[in-house]
């Protein structure tokens, strides 16, 4: 019984993580150009995101390591920079970007232009942090998560054309916008398999002492968790392309034009449900990026970290949330478009993943870390794939930025 | 056990559990006619940045001078025979109260965070 009540927190918790502004605008984006065409991208990187986040989990529960620890320590320390400038590069972006969503949100729900909620919002995040406990954010917050399962309600309610759903969740070649459907596709790979997640949950595991018994409890909140997002995802995607698309709406390039998604099927309660969503799934993200900066630091160089501790008692730890919150918050007041800067931190996150990706498959087949939990060959193969897709991404999504961004 | 395989940046924590730092750099003795011997431990960015090159050392060198005066331009020294356990961390026989490793920590303590409500 306590395992299944775990295991459902778990699952909560990995929704609130994985829905967020990345995957909300280029869902919709995605869904208002090409269709149920880009579902596929959704697909892959959700099945992606399900081995690292099981393998970041495995890694925790058996060595005792968190991911961060474990790079520095079996690489060194001038092998472990390279990820950690490149994670707290994006992941100070991302944080920005998930900060512009709630400001945004809020500039729907009170007209007031967004640029005015950028601080005020970092602050109650840092409010948060600061006198919150790990089990007060990583729970709290991510059960108003489950907000967004309007996404999925609306999707059903729509009736799409299920065997179209289908059709579109295999890959296929663009008929038009060439350029732009390969850079959506990245950007929805990155906003998928983003370094913070696992990262996180690493930390979060071991926040929560788990051991070994824990391990099958992992696998089941990495599957269902990561699936219950994609699913979201998913359902971002549909409404955008039945709702925006049919409404001539292709080119999503205003937050604005995004409510409207949920007004057909759910009138007025559209809009507040779709603000409280963008609300919400942002500032939960938001929290967790800034914490797992913090933690990225405070475990790069052997600090005491943990979230439960009173900030006197981990100072370091403590001010890098909250000077990372803070100046992350300033490209939003001084007014740079929230929905450009997403978009573009996602294609960055794509192709930084080779650098975080790489020692999965090092750490994870290390008997010295996980000993007989150690890979199997399916595991393996997935990792292999996501470097290759790495690799890709970061080859790729630079130029397609020029040529396909917006 | 293979010195920088399983030693060098291993978490650091003294007796109390209390993480300190990770093992930034390790110091051998070298005398004639004997094997070399691991001394001590060296802990902080200075130590940390020596391994980057000696231009990165130079500079930190020179702001920790700057920072917290001539003695603190020197990398924290942990002498290897306090060493009490071998595990997921490596666990001195310290306490890092009587150390000058959190000095900074101390710092921000006293002047930023502290100062801050709710701390």
């Amino acid at each position: 019984m306590k395992k299944l009540l775990e295991i459902s927190l778990g699952v909560v918790t990995s929704v609130g993580g994985f829905l967020e502004v990345g995957s909300m605008a280029t869902a919709a984006q995605a869904g208002a150009l090409f269709g149920f065409q880009l579902i596929w991208a959704v697909v892959l990187g959700t099945i992606c995101i399900i081995f690292l986040v099981e393998m970041a989990g495995r890694f925790a529960a058996v060595s005792h390591h968190t991911i961060a620890d474990g790079i520095r320590e079996r690489f060194g320390f001038n092998a472990f920079i390279w990820p950690l400038l490149a994670v707290l590069l994006v992941n100070f972006l991302v944080l920005s970007a998930e900060i512009g969503g709630v400001a945004i949100a809020a500039e729907l729900a009170t007209g007031i232009s967004f640029q005015w909620w950028a601080l005020p919002v970092a602050f109650l995040a840092w409010l948060l942090l600061w006198k919150g406990t790990f089990g007060l954010i990583e729970k709290g917050v991510s059960m108003l998560g489950l907000v967004t399962l309007c996404f999925v309600v609306a999707a059903v309610m729509l009736r799409p054309e299920w065997k179209e759903v289908a059709v579109g969740a295999a890959p296929s070649l663009p008929h038009h916008d060439t350029a732009k459907y390969w850079f959506m596709a990245v950007s929805i790979l990155g906003a998928s398999i983003s370094p913070y997640l696992f990262m996180f949950y690493s930390s979060g595991a071991i926040e929560d002492q788990w051991d070994k018994s824990y391990l099958g409890t992992n696998r089941a909140i990495a599957g269902l968790g990561m699936s219950f997002g994609g699913t979201i995802s998913v359902g971002v995607l549909i409404v955008a392309a039945l709702v925006l698309g049919a409404h001539g709406v292709t080119e999503v390039d205003d937050y604005n034009q995004l409510p409207l998604m949920l007004i057909p099927i759910f009138g007025f309660w559209g809009f507040v449900l779709f603000v409280a969503s963008l609300a919400i799934a942002c500032f939960g993200a938001a929290l967790e990026v800034a914490l797992q900066q913090a933690y990225l630091v405070a475990q790069g160089f052997g600090w005491n970290w943990g979230e439960d501790l009173k900030p006197r008692d981990d100072p370091g730890f403590s001010l890098v949330y909250t000077l990372t919150l803070f100046l992350a918050a300033v490209p939003i007041a001084l007014g740079l478009d929230p929905l450009k800067l997403t978009i573009f931190s996602m294609a960055l996150t794509a192709a930084s993943l080779p650098l975080t990706v790489v020692p999965f498959l090092f750490l994870l087949n290390d008997d010295r870390y996980v000993g007989e939990h150690r890979n199997g060959v399916v595991s393996n193969a997935a990792v292999i794939f996501v470097i290759a897709l790495g690799f890709v991404l970061a080859v790729v999504s630079i130029p397609l930025q020029i040529f396909g961004g917006t | 056990m293979q010195l920088l395989r399983d030693m060098l940046d291993k978490q650091v924590v003294d007796r109390e559990q209390v993480k300190i730092g990770k093992v930034d750099s390790i110091v051998a003795e070298l005398k004639p006619g004997k094997p070399p011997r691991v001394s001590a431990v060296e802990l902080g960015s200075i130590a940390l940045a020596r391994r980057l090159g000696s231009t990165p050392a130079g500079w930190t060198a020179k702001l920790a001078a700057r920072l917290s005066g001539k003695q603190q331009a020197r990398p924290h020294r942990i002498a290897w025979n306090k060493v009490r356990d071998i595990g997921v961390d490596i666990e001195f026989d310290i306490d890092v109260r009587r150390t000058r490793i959190f000095a900074w920590q101390d710092w921000l303590r006293e002047h930023v965070v502290g100062r801050i409500p709710g701390a």
